[in-house]
Protein backbone atom coordinates (compact mmCIF):
# COMPACT_ATOMS: atom_id res chain seq x y z
CA UNK A 1 0.00 0.00 0.00
CA UNK A 2 1.35 3.38 -1.04
CA UNK A 3 2.11 6.21 1.47
CA UNK A 4 -0.82 8.49 0.60
CA UNK A 5 -3.31 4.98 0.76
CA UNK A 6 -2.09 4.80 4.31
CA UNK A 7 -2.65 8.36 5.20
CA UNK A 8 -6.16 8.13 3.95
CA UNK A 9 -6.98 5.36 5.27
CA UNK A 10 -5.85 6.70 8.75
CA UNK A 11 -7.69 9.93 8.15
CA UNK A 12 -10.74 7.61 7.47
CA UNK A 13 -10.38 5.86 10.65
CA UNK A 14 -9.72 8.88 12.53
CA UNK A 15 -13.23 10.32 11.05
CA UNK A 16 -15.09 7.54 12.32
CA UNK A 17 -16.08 7.77 15.99
CA UNK A 18 -14.67 5.37 17.91
CA UNK A 19 -17.33 2.60 18.92
CA UNK A 20 -18.30 1.29 22.46
CA UNK A 21 -16.38 -1.85 22.14
CA UNK A 22 -12.92 0.05 21.18
CA UNK A 23 -13.65 1.66 24.71
CA UNK A 24 -13.89 -1.15 26.91
CA UNK A 25 -10.70 -3.18 24.45
CA UNK A 26 -9.09 -0.43 26.46
CA UNK A 27 -10.08 -0.67 29.60
CA UNK A 28 -8.99 -4.43 28.69
CA UNK A 29 -6.01 -3.32 27.38
CA UNK A 30 -4.46 -1.37 30.32
CA UNK A 31 -5.31 -3.76 32.97
CA UNK A 32 -4.01 -6.77 31.39
CA UNK A 33 -0.89 -5.03 29.89
CA UNK A 34 -0.45 -3.76 33.27
CA UNK A 35 -0.86 -6.50 35.31
CA UNK A 36 1.17 -8.34 32.72
CA UNK A 37 4.12 -5.37 33.39
CA UNK A 38 4.36 -5.64 36.92
CA UNK A 39 4.42 -9.67 36.84
CA UNK A 40 7.70 -9.04 34.94
CA UNK A 41 9.03 -6.40 36.88
CA UNK A 42 7.72 -8.93 40.10
CA UNK A 43 9.52 -11.49 39.34
CA UNK A 44 12.77 -9.72 39.03
CA UNK A 45 12.12 -7.70 42.39
CA UNK A 46 12.01 -11.62 43.89
CA UNK A 47 15.15 -12.57 42.38
CA UNK A 48 18.81 -12.37 43.51
CA UNK A 49 20.43 -9.27 42.29
CA UNK A 50 22.50 -9.94 39.66
CA UNK A 51 25.25 -6.81 40.43
CA UNK A 52 28.45 -7.78 42.89
CA UNK A 53 29.06 -5.46 45.99
CA UNK A 54 32.88 -4.53 43.99
CA UNK A 55 35.17 -3.54 46.72
CA UNK A 56 33.77 -6.66 49.12
CA UNK A 57 33.29 -9.26 46.26
CA UNK A 58 34.75 -9.54 42.79
CA UNK A 59 33.43 -10.88 39.75
CA UNK A 60 35.93 -13.99 38.75
CA UNK A 61 38.66 -12.54 36.08
CA UNK A 62 38.86 -14.08 32.93
CA UNK A 63 41.80 -16.31 31.87
CA UNK A 64 43.03 -14.25 29.01
CA UNK A 65 42.01 -11.27 30.52
CA UNK A 66 44.24 -8.27 30.13
CA UNK A 67 45.20 -6.20 32.81
CA UNK A 68 48.99 -4.55 34.27
CA UNK A 69 51.69 -6.23 33.13
CA UNK A 70 53.76 -8.05 35.01
CA UNK A 71 57.63 -8.84 33.91
CA UNK A 72 59.80 -11.91 35.01
CA UNK A 73 63.06 -9.65 35.40
CA UNK A 74 65.49 -12.64 35.96
CA UNK A 75 64.33 -13.98 32.11
CA UNK A 76 64.44 -10.91 30.82
CA UNK A 77 67.44 -10.14 28.41
CA UNK A 78 66.74 -6.23 27.45
CA UNK A 79 66.31 -7.02 24.26
CA UNK A 80 63.81 -4.20 23.65
CA UNK A 81 61.68 -6.34 21.30
CA UNK A 82 58.42 -5.38 23.30
CA UNK A 83 59.57 -2.06 22.94
CA UNK A 84 59.30 -2.51 19.41
CA UNK A 85 56.82 -3.60 19.06
CA UNK A 86 54.49 -1.64 20.73
CA UNK A 87 52.75 0.74 18.69
CA UNK A 88 52.17 3.83 21.07
CA UNK A 89 55.97 3.41 22.50
CA UNK A 90 54.96 3.09 26.12
CA UNK A 91 57.65 1.11 26.50
CA UNK A 92 61.19 2.30 27.71
CA UNK A 93 64.01 -0.15 29.48
CA UNK A 94 67.69 0.77 30.39
CA UNK A 95 70.37 -2.00 31.41
CA UNK A 96 73.96 -2.53 31.64
CA UNK A 97 75.38 -4.85 30.56
CA UNK A 98 78.03 -6.87 32.90
CA UNK A 99 79.18 -9.67 30.15
CA UNK A 100 76.00 -11.92 30.20
CA UNK A 101 74.58 -10.24 33.32
CA UNK A 102 71.69 -7.05 33.33
CA UNK A 103 72.22 -4.02 35.81
CA UNK A 104 69.07 -2.89 35.70
CA UNK A 105 68.13 1.06 35.44
CA UNK A 106 64.37 0.76 34.69
CA UNK A 107 62.07 -1.00 32.66
CA UNK A 108 59.08 1.49 32.52
CA UNK A 109 55.62 1.08 30.80
CA UNK A 110 53.43 4.41 30.57
CA UNK A 111 49.88 3.21 31.82
CA UNK A 112 48.27 6.38 30.70
CA UNK A 113 48.79 5.48 27.05
CA UNK A 114 49.19 1.96 27.26
CA UNK A 115 45.99 0.23 25.85
CA UNK A 116 46.61 -2.70 26.81
CA UNK A 117 46.86 -3.73 22.99
CA UNK A 118 48.77 -7.12 24.22
CA UNK A 119 51.38 -6.44 21.16
CA UNK A 120 54.33 -6.64 23.35
CA UNK A 121 53.81 -10.08 25.01
CA UNK A 122 54.11 -12.16 21.47
CA UNK A 123 57.73 -10.78 20.56
CA UNK A 124 59.27 -11.67 23.67
CA UNK A 125 62.23 -14.21 22.83
CA UNK A 126 62.48 -15.35 26.71
CA UNK A 127 58.65 -14.77 27.25
CA UNK A 128 59.01 -12.84 30.32
CA UNK A 129 56.37 -10.01 29.80
CA UNK A 130 53.26 -10.97 30.22
CA UNK A 131 49.29 -9.26 30.85
CA UNK A 132 48.29 -9.66 34.20
CA UNK A 133 45.20 -9.36 36.26
CA UNK A 134 45.20 -6.24 38.35
CA UNK A 135 42.75 -3.76 36.68
CA UNK A 136 42.04 -1.07 39.60
CA UNK A 137 45.10 1.64 39.55
CA UNK A 138 44.32 4.59 41.30
CA UNK A 139 47.08 7.36 42.12
CA UNK A 140 46.49 10.93 42.77
CA UNK A 141 49.63 11.59 40.52
CA UNK A 142 49.60 11.32 36.94
CA UNK A 143 53.81 10.81 37.06
CA UNK A 144 52.75 7.08 38.54
CA UNK A 145 50.80 6.11 36.18
CA UNK A 146 54.20 5.49 34.12
CA UNK A 147 54.92 2.46 36.22
CA UNK A 148 58.32 1.12 36.80
CA UNK A 149 57.51 -3.05 36.55
CA UNK A 150 61.44 -3.55 38.02
CA UNK A 151 61.14 -6.15 41.05
CA UNK A 152 64.78 -4.57 41.94
CA UNK A 153 67.19 -2.40 40.60
CA UNK A 154 70.47 -2.98 39.45
CA UNK A 155 72.09 -6.79 39.43
CA UNK A 156 70.48 -9.50 41.36
CA UNK A 157 72.16 -11.13 43.82
CA UNK A 158 72.04 -14.73 42.05
CA UNK A 159 73.41 -12.79 38.98
CA UNK A 160 76.26 -11.53 41.19
CA UNK A 161 76.73 -14.92 42.47
CA UNK A 162 76.89 -15.80 38.85
CA UNK A 163 79.07 -13.54 37.42
CA UNK A 164 81.52 -14.03 40.81
CA UNK A 165 81.44 -17.99 39.83
CA UNK A 166 81.99 -17.49 35.97
CA UNK A 167 85.29 -14.56 37.09
CA UNK A 168 86.47 -16.92 38.96
CA UNK A 169 85.92 -20.02 36.55
CA UNK A 170 87.42 -17.83 33.36
CA UNK A 171 90.50 -16.95 36.10
CA UNK A 172 90.94 -20.63 36.53
CA UNK A 173 90.33 -21.80 32.78
CA UNK A 174 93.45 -18.56 32.50
CA UNK A 175 95.51 -20.44 35.25
CA UNK A 176 95.14 -23.52 33.84
CA UNK A 177 95.78 -22.73 30.72
CA UNK A 178 98.93 -20.98 31.84
CA UNK A 179 99.99 -23.96 33.31
CA UNK A 180 99.27 -26.09 30.46
CA UNK A 181 101.46 -24.05 28.44
CA UNK A 182 104.24 -23.63 30.73
CA UNK A 183 103.93 -27.18 31.29
CA UNK A 184 104.61 -27.63 27.89
CA UNK A 185 107.29 -25.13 27.04
CA UNK A 186 109.06 -26.77 30.21
CA UNK A 187 108.59 -30.45 28.47
CA UNK A 188 109.86 -29.43 24.78
CA UNK A 189 112.93 -27.62 26.95
CA UNK A 190 113.88 -30.65 28.40
CA UNK A 191 112.94 -32.76 24.71
CA UNK A 192 115.40 -30.20 22.74
CA UNK A 193 117.87 -29.20 25.31
CA UNK A 194 119.99 -28.82 22.15
CA UNK A 195 118.68 -25.75 20.43
CA UNK A 196 118.58 -23.14 23.24
CA UNK A 197 117.56 -20.31 19.98
CA UNK A 198 114.22 -22.18 20.27
CA UNK A 199 113.93 -22.04 23.79
CA UNK A 200 114.69 -18.03 24.18
CA UNK A 201 112.04 -17.81 21.17
CA UNK A 202 109.29 -19.47 23.42
CA UNK A 203 110.34 -17.35 26.38
CA UNK A 204 110.01 -14.36 24.26
CA UNK A 205 106.38 -15.28 22.79
CA UNK A 206 105.73 -15.93 26.58
CA UNK A 207 106.67 -12.90 27.74
CA UNK B 1 -10.59 17.93 68.93
CA UNK B 2 -7.55 18.37 70.66
CA UNK B 3 -7.08 21.92 72.71
CA UNK B 4 -10.71 22.44 72.40
CA UNK B 5 -12.08 20.79 74.97
CA UNK B 6 -13.60 23.07 77.98
CA UNK B 7 -11.53 22.69 81.51
CA UNK B 8 -14.71 21.16 83.35
CA UNK B 9 -15.12 18.95 80.68
CA UNK B 10 -11.59 18.13 80.76
CA UNK B 11 -11.64 17.13 84.56
CA UNK B 12 -14.38 15.32 83.95
CA UNK B 13 -12.89 13.35 81.44
CA UNK B 14 -9.59 12.95 83.28
CA UNK B 15 -11.92 11.17 86.16
CA UNK B 16 -13.08 8.36 83.27
CA UNK B 17 -10.69 5.47 82.31
CA UNK B 18 -8.95 6.08 78.90
CA UNK B 19 -10.83 4.03 77.18
CA UNK B 20 -13.47 4.57 74.94
CA UNK B 21 -11.26 7.48 73.22
CA UNK B 22 -10.18 10.88 74.14
CA UNK B 23 -6.61 12.51 74.21
CA UNK B 24 -4.16 9.81 75.82
CA UNK B 25 -1.18 13.30 75.91
CA UNK B 26 -4.14 15.35 77.84
CA UNK B 27 -4.70 12.92 80.07
CA UNK B 28 -1.44 11.78 80.70
CA UNK B 29 -0.74 15.80 81.53
CA UNK B 30 -3.80 16.28 83.76
CA UNK B 31 -2.55 13.31 86.00
CA UNK B 32 1.04 14.76 86.53
CA UNK B 33 0.37 18.56 86.43
CA UNK B 34 0.20 20.42 90.24
CA UNK B 35 -3.48 21.91 90.27
CA UNK B 36 -1.44 25.61 90.68
CA UNK B 37 -1.23 25.43 86.40
CA UNK B 38 -3.90 26.82 84.97
CA UNK B 39 -5.88 24.80 82.86
CA UNK B 40 -5.69 25.91 79.35
CA UNK B 41 -2.40 25.80 79.44
CA UNK B 42 -2.61 22.07 79.32
CA UNK B 43 -4.67 21.92 75.77
CA UNK B 44 -2.18 24.07 74.26
CA UNK B 45 0.99 21.84 75.18
CA UNK B 46 -0.95 18.60 74.42
CA UNK B 47 -1.53 20.75 70.89
CA UNK B 48 1.93 20.96 70.35
CA UNK B 49 3.04 17.75 71.34
CA UNK B 50 0.43 16.22 69.04
CA UNK B 51 2.12 18.53 66.05
CA UNK B 52 5.56 17.24 67.49
CA UNK B 53 4.69 13.54 67.05
CA UNK B 54 2.55 14.11 63.83
CA UNK B 55 6.00 15.58 62.18
CA UNK B 56 8.14 13.34 63.49
CA UNK B 57 6.45 10.50 62.51
CA UNK B 58 5.64 11.24 59.34
CA UNK B 59 9.22 12.59 58.71
CA UNK B 60 9.98 8.83 59.56
CA UNK B 61 7.63 7.48 57.55
CA UNK B 62 8.44 9.59 54.67
CA UNK B 63 12.53 8.96 55.40
CA UNK B 64 11.70 5.05 55.23
CA UNK B 65 9.97 5.80 52.21
CA UNK B 66 12.73 6.75 49.86
CA UNK B 67 15.37 4.15 51.40
CA UNK B 68 12.27 1.80 50.28
CA UNK B 69 12.35 3.29 47.13
CA UNK B 70 15.59 2.86 46.50
CA UNK B 71 15.59 -0.60 47.40
CA UNK B 72 12.80 -1.85 45.59
CA UNK B 73 13.76 0.37 42.43
CA UNK B 74 17.26 -1.53 42.56
CA UNK B 75 15.85 -5.07 43.46
CA UNK B 76 13.16 -4.47 40.48
CA UNK B 77 16.28 -3.73 38.67
CA UNK B 78 18.19 -6.71 39.44
CA UNK B 79 20.74 -4.41 41.92
CA UNK B 80 21.28 -4.00 45.24
CA UNK B 81 20.40 -0.37 46.11
CA UNK B 82 22.05 1.79 48.98
CA UNK B 83 24.01 -0.81 51.02
CA UNK B 84 26.53 1.06 52.93
CA UNK B 85 25.05 3.94 54.98
CA UNK B 86 24.50 2.97 58.55
CA UNK B 87 25.55 -0.82 57.48
CA UNK B 88 22.47 -3.02 57.60
CA UNK B 89 21.54 -2.75 53.89
CA UNK B 90 22.17 1.23 53.83
CA UNK B 91 19.24 1.67 56.39
CA UNK B 92 21.19 5.46 56.92
CA UNK B 93 21.06 6.71 53.31
CA UNK B 94 18.15 8.85 53.42
CA UNK B 95 19.55 10.48 56.97
CA UNK B 96 23.15 10.75 55.17
CA UNK B 97 20.95 12.77 51.62
CA UNK B 98 19.22 14.73 54.64
CA UNK B 99 22.20 16.00 56.27
CA UNK B 100 23.85 16.66 53.28
CA UNK B 101 20.64 18.59 51.92
CA UNK B 102 20.61 20.31 54.96
CA UNK B 103 24.24 21.49 54.53
CA UNK B 104 23.64 22.90 50.59
CA UNK B 105 23.73 27.01 49.85
CA UNK B 106 19.91 27.95 49.78
CA UNK B 107 19.23 29.84 46.65
CA UNK B 108 16.82 31.85 44.94
CA UNK B 109 17.09 32.10 40.91
CA UNK B 110 17.31 35.83 40.13
CA UNK B 111 14.36 36.97 38.43
CA UNK B 112 12.21 34.68 41.10
CA UNK B 113 9.27 35.89 42.42
CA UNK B 114 11.11 35.78 45.94
CA UNK B 115 8.69 35.23 49.02
CA UNK B 116 6.44 33.26 46.72
CA UNK B 117 9.37 30.72 45.85
CA UNK B 118 10.59 30.59 49.31
CA UNK B 119 6.80 30.22 50.71
CA UNK B 120 5.57 27.34 48.11
CA UNK B 121 7.80 24.59 49.91
CA UNK B 122 5.92 25.08 52.73
CA UNK B 123 2.54 25.41 51.81
CA UNK B 124 3.23 22.22 50.39
CA UNK B 125 4.86 20.89 53.44
CA UNK B 126 2.08 22.08 55.66
CA UNK B 127 -0.55 21.00 53.94
CA UNK B 128 0.30 17.40 53.80
CA UNK B 129 0.94 17.90 57.47
CA UNK B 130 -2.34 19.37 57.93
CA UNK B 131 -4.21 16.65 56.52
CA UNK B 132 -2.56 13.84 58.62
CA UNK B 133 -4.44 15.15 61.86
CA UNK B 134 -7.13 13.90 60.85
CA UNK B 135 -5.27 10.87 61.14
CA UNK B 136 -6.05 8.05 63.48
CA UNK B 137 -3.15 6.60 65.03
CA UNK B 138 -4.88 3.73 66.81
CA UNK B 139 -8.78 3.57 67.70
CA UNK B 140 -8.38 5.26 71.07
CA UNK B 141 -5.19 7.66 69.91
CA UNK B 142 -5.95 10.38 67.55
CA UNK B 143 -4.88 14.22 67.30
CA UNK B 144 -8.18 15.42 65.86
CA UNK B 145 -11.36 13.24 65.82
CA UNK B 146 -13.19 15.18 62.88
CA UNK B 147 -16.52 13.86 61.57
CA UNK B 148 -15.79 14.95 58.39
CA UNK B 149 -12.48 13.62 58.38
CA UNK B 150 -11.85 12.35 54.49
CA UNK B 151 -13.30 15.63 53.29
CA UNK B 152 -10.46 17.18 55.46
CA UNK B 153 -7.96 14.78 54.11
CA UNK B 154 -8.70 15.29 50.36
CA UNK B 155 -8.98 19.06 50.95
CA UNK B 156 -5.72 19.34 52.49
CA UNK B 157 -4.05 17.12 49.76
CA UNK B 158 -5.39 18.96 47.28
CA UNK B 159 -4.17 22.65 48.90
CA UNK B 160 -0.44 20.78 48.08
CA UNK B 161 -1.31 21.30 44.50
CA UNK B 162 -1.54 25.78 44.76
CA UNK B 163 2.25 25.45 46.51
CA UNK B 164 3.13 23.40 43.62
CA UNK B 165 1.38 25.99 40.76
CA UNK B 166 3.37 28.53 43.25
CA UNK B 167 6.58 27.61 42.86
CA UNK B 168 6.51 26.70 39.17
CA UNK B 169 4.98 30.40 38.38
CA UNK B 170 7.75 32.03 41.08
CA UNK B 171 10.39 30.01 39.62
CA UNK B 172 11.05 32.31 36.26
CA UNK B 173 11.90 29.28 34.12
CA UNK B 174 9.55 27.27 31.51
CA UNK B 175 9.99 23.77 32.74
CA UNK B 176 9.02 24.82 36.01
CA UNK B 177 5.67 26.40 34.29
CA UNK B 178 5.06 23.92 32.44
CA UNK B 179 5.53 21.40 35.50
CA UNK B 180 2.98 23.36 37.52
CA UNK B 181 0.16 23.80 34.93
CA UNK B 182 0.44 19.88 34.35
CA UNK B 183 0.33 19.61 37.95
CA UNK B 184 -3.16 21.68 38.20
CA UNK B 185 -4.69 19.93 35.11
CA UNK B 186 -4.21 16.51 35.82
CA UNK B 187 -5.18 17.39 39.46
CA UNK B 188 -8.47 19.06 38.28
CA UNK B 189 -8.75 16.17 36.00
CA UNK B 190 -8.36 13.71 39.05
CA UNK B 191 -10.00 14.52 42.31
CA UNK B 192 -13.29 14.04 39.96
CA UNK B 193 -12.63 10.39 40.23
CA UNK B 194 -10.69 10.02 43.07
CA UNK B 195 -13.72 11.26 45.24
CA UNK B 196 -16.85 9.60 43.55
CA UNK B 197 -14.67 6.50 43.83
CA UNK B 198 -14.36 7.09 47.45
CA UNK B 199 -18.20 7.53 47.38
CA UNK B 200 -18.33 3.83 46.99
CA UNK B 201 -16.78 3.19 50.32
CA UNK B 202 -18.64 6.20 51.70
CA UNK B 203 -21.43 4.21 50.69
CA UNK B 204 -20.58 1.31 52.76
CA UNK B 205 -19.64 2.79 55.66
CA UNK B 206 -22.36 5.53 56.26
CA UNK B 207 -19.39 8.19 58.06
CA UNK B 208 -16.62 10.62 56.76
CA UNK B 209 -15.12 9.82 60.10
CA UNK B 210 -11.81 7.49 59.52
CA UNK B 211 -12.26 5.72 62.96
CA UNK B 212 -16.15 5.15 62.57
CA UNK B 213 -15.48 4.04 59.21
CA UNK B 214 -12.64 1.38 60.59
CA UNK B 215 -15.22 0.11 63.14
CA UNK B 216 -17.96 -0.41 60.64
CA UNK B 217 -15.69 -3.18 59.27
CA UNK B 218 -15.03 -5.16 62.72
CA UNK B 219 -17.37 -8.55 61.54
CA UNK B 220 -15.99 -11.59 59.98
CA UNK B 221 -12.87 -12.51 62.24
CA UNK B 222 -11.72 -8.52 61.45
CA UNK B 223 -11.94 -9.32 57.72
CA UNK B 224 -15.68 -7.60 57.17
CA UNK B 225 -13.77 -5.35 54.62
CA UNK B 226 -15.15 -3.23 52.57
CA UNK B 227 -13.88 -4.58 49.59
CA UNK B 228 -15.51 -7.69 50.15
CA UNK B 229 -18.64 -5.93 50.84
CA UNK B 230 -20.17 -5.78 47.41
CA UNK B 231 -18.96 -6.59 44.26
CA UNK B 232 -18.81 -2.63 42.64
CA UNK B 233 -16.14 -2.15 45.51
CA UNK B 234 -13.47 -3.50 43.93
CA UNK B 235 -13.38 -1.87 40.66
CA UNK B 236 -13.75 1.74 42.95
CA UNK B 237 -10.67 0.53 44.50
CA UNK B 238 -8.84 0.28 41.51
CA UNK B 239 -9.94 3.58 40.15
CA UNK B 240 -9.20 4.96 43.30
CA UNK B 241 -5.74 3.75 43.23
CA UNK B 242 -5.23 4.97 39.99
CA UNK B 243 -6.62 8.78 40.65
CA UNK B 244 -4.44 8.81 44.05
CA UNK B 245 -1.53 7.69 41.85
CA UNK B 246 -1.78 10.94 39.90
CA UNK B 247 -2.95 13.22 42.86
CA UNK B 248 0.54 11.93 44.55
CA UNK B 249 2.42 13.29 40.64
CA UNK B 250 3.71 9.34 41.11
CA UNK B 251 5.01 7.38 37.93
CA UNK B 252 3.11 6.88 35.78
CA UNK B 253 1.26 10.02 36.12
CA UNK B 254 4.35 12.39 37.19
CA UNK B 255 4.14 14.84 34.14
CA UNK B 256 4.21 17.58 36.58
CA UNK B 257 8.18 16.30 37.48
CA UNK B 258 9.00 14.29 34.02
CA UNK B 259 12.85 14.66 34.49
CA UNK B 260 12.85 13.51 30.53
CA UNK B 261 10.96 15.95 29.15
CA UNK B 262 10.97 19.18 31.60
CA UNK B 263 14.35 18.77 33.69
CA UNK B 264 12.21 18.28 36.94
CA UNK B 265 9.20 20.13 36.40
CA UNK B 266 8.30 22.42 39.18
CA UNK B 267 11.38 21.33 40.75
CA UNK B 268 13.99 22.61 38.49
CA UNK B 269 14.71 25.78 40.66
CA UNK B 270 14.98 24.12 43.66
CA UNK B 271 17.88 22.91 45.80
CA UNK B 272 18.69 21.99 49.08
CA UNK B 273 16.57 22.14 52.17
CA UNK B 274 13.30 23.22 50.13
CA UNK B 275 13.64 20.47 47.37
CA UNK B 276 13.60 17.80 50.29
CA UNK B 277 10.25 19.36 51.80
CA UNK B 278 8.74 18.91 47.93
CA UNK B 279 10.18 15.23 47.86
CA UNK B 280 8.90 14.85 51.62
CA UNK B 281 5.92 16.11 50.77
CA UNK B 282 5.37 13.57 48.10
CA UNK B 283 6.03 10.77 50.06
CA UNK B 284 4.00 11.73 52.94
CA UNK B 285 1.07 12.23 50.55
CA UNK B 286 1.73 8.95 49.39
CA UNK B 287 1.84 7.45 52.76
CA UNK B 288 -1.55 9.32 53.66
CA UNK B 289 -3.51 8.42 50.24
CA UNK B 290 -2.41 4.91 51.33
CA UNK B 291 -3.53 5.15 54.70
CA UNK B 292 -6.60 6.63 53.47
CA UNK B 293 -7.14 3.34 51.04
CA UNK B 294 -6.00 1.57 53.59
CA UNK B 295 -9.25 2.73 55.89
CA UNK B 296 -11.91 3.15 53.48
CA UNK B 297 -11.33 -0.51 51.25
CA UNK B 298 -9.20 -2.74 53.63
CA UNK B 299 -10.39 -2.60 57.10
CA UNK B 300 -8.43 0.33 58.87
CA UNK B 301 -7.25 -1.21 62.08
CA UNK B 302 -9.17 -4.32 61.92
CA UNK B 303 -7.63 -7.55 61.18
CA UNK B 304 -7.58 -10.89 62.23
CA UNK B 305 -4.32 -9.81 64.34
CA UNK B 306 -6.87 -6.79 66.59
CA UNK B 307 -10.03 -9.15 66.30
CA UNK B 308 -7.56 -12.41 68.12
CA UNK B 309 -6.18 -9.60 70.51
CA UNK B 310 -9.73 -8.26 71.35
CA UNK B 311 -12.24 -11.25 71.46
CA UNK B 312 -10.32 -14.44 71.58
CA UNK B 313 -8.14 -13.25 73.92
CA UNK B 314 -10.85 -10.88 75.58
CA UNK B 315 -9.05 -7.90 75.87
CA UNK B 316 -11.07 -6.18 74.25
CA UNK B 317 -11.19 -3.19 71.45
CA UNK B 318 -10.20 -0.59 74.23
CA UNK B 319 -7.70 -2.38 75.96
CA UNK B 320 -3.58 -0.75 75.23
CA UNK B 321 -2.50 -4.12 72.85
CA UNK B 322 -5.46 -3.63 70.86
CA UNK B 323 -4.92 -0.47 70.24
CA UNK B 324 -1.21 -0.89 69.41
CA UNK B 325 -1.67 -3.91 67.40
CA UNK B 326 -4.45 -1.98 65.48
CA UNK B 327 -1.69 0.71 64.94
CA UNK B 328 0.50 -1.56 63.72
CA UNK B 329 -1.88 -3.12 61.51
CA UNK B 330 -2.76 -0.07 59.66
CA UNK B 331 0.81 1.48 59.27
CA UNK B 332 1.25 -2.00 57.41
CA UNK B 333 -1.14 -1.79 55.09
CA UNK B 334 -0.59 1.89 53.85
CA UNK B 335 3.35 0.76 53.52
CA UNK B 336 1.68 -1.62 51.33
CA UNK B 337 0.11 1.09 49.40
CA UNK B 338 3.02 2.37 49.08
CA UNK B 339 4.83 -0.37 47.80
CA UNK B 340 2.40 -1.00 45.12
CA UNK B 341 2.98 2.48 44.11
CA UNK B 342 6.52 1.76 44.02
CA UNK B 343 6.04 -1.45 42.05
CA UNK B 344 4.01 0.48 39.44
CA UNK B 345 5.95 3.38 39.27
CA UNK B 346 8.72 1.20 38.09
CA UNK B 347 6.97 -0.83 36.21
CA UNK B 348 4.83 1.45 33.76
CA UNK B 349 6.78 4.71 31.38
CA UNK B 350 5.36 7.92 31.70
CA UNK B 351 2.17 8.48 30.19
CA UNK B 352 1.82 11.87 27.68
CA UNK B 353 -0.74 14.52 29.13
CA UNK B 354 -3.33 14.30 26.46
CA UNK B 355 -3.16 10.37 27.32
CA UNK B 356 -3.24 11.24 31.34
CA UNK B 357 -6.52 14.01 30.38
CA UNK B 358 -8.11 11.09 28.30
CA UNK B 359 -7.58 8.66 30.80
CA UNK B 360 -8.95 10.86 33.76
CA UNK B 361 -12.29 12.69 31.89
CA UNK B 362 -13.12 9.16 29.82
CA UNK B 363 -12.16 6.71 31.58
CA UNK B 364 -12.26 6.87 35.53
CA UNK B 365 -15.18 9.25 35.65
CA UNK B 366 -17.49 7.60 34.10
CA UNK B 367 -16.52 4.55 35.50
CA UNK B 368 -16.46 6.00 38.89
CA UNK B 369 -19.89 7.06 38.69
CA UNK B 370 -21.23 3.32 37.39
CA UNK B 371 -19.47 1.98 40.61
CA UNK B 372 -21.18 4.52 42.74
CA UNK B 373 -24.29 3.66 41.48
CA UNK B 374 -24.07 -0.10 41.11
CA UNK B 375 -22.94 0.01 45.01
CA UNK B 376 -25.61 2.39 45.68
CA UNK B 377 -28.36 -0.27 44.17
CA UNK B 378 -26.92 -3.22 45.78
CA UNK B 379 -26.89 -1.69 49.20
CA UNK B 380 -30.43 -0.09 49.05
CA UNK B 381 -31.60 -3.79 47.68
CA UNK B 382 -29.56 -5.63 50.09
CA UNK B 383 -31.35 -3.39 52.65
CA UNK B 384 -34.97 -3.92 51.19
CA UNK B 385 -34.57 -7.55 50.73
CA UNK B 386 -33.11 -8.26 54.38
Amino acid sequence: MSEQQLDLRAEEQARQPASIGDYFKNIWDAVTTTVAGMKITGRYFLQKPITVQYPDEQMPIPERYRGIHYLEQDKCIECNACARACPIDCIEMEAVRHGKELEWIKFTIDYQKCMFCELCVYPCPADCIHMGTEFAFVTEDRSEFNLDLLSYKGMSRDARIRMKEAAEKKAAKEAAKKAKAKAEAEKKAAEGGDTPSEDGGEEGTDA
Amino acid sequence: MIGLQESPEVAAAAAAPIAGGGNWTLHFLQGITPEAVPGWILPIVTASISVGVVIAMISVIAMLSVWLERKVSGHIQCRYGPMYAGGWHGWAQTIADGVKLLTKEDMVPSGADKPLFMLAPAIVLGAIFGAFVAMPLAPDYFFADINLGVFFILGMSSLTTIGVVMSGWASNSKWSLYGAMREAAQVVAYEIPLGISLMVALICAGTFNLIDASEAQRDFWGMGWFIFKNPFVIPAVVLFFVATLAETKRAPFDLPEAESELVAGFLTEYSGIRWSFFFMEEYAAMFLMSLVMAVFFFGGFESPVTYLAAESMGLGYDHLVTNLLGAVTLIVKSMMGVLLMMWIRWTLPRVRIDQVMTMGYKYLTPLALVCVLGAALWEAGKQAIL
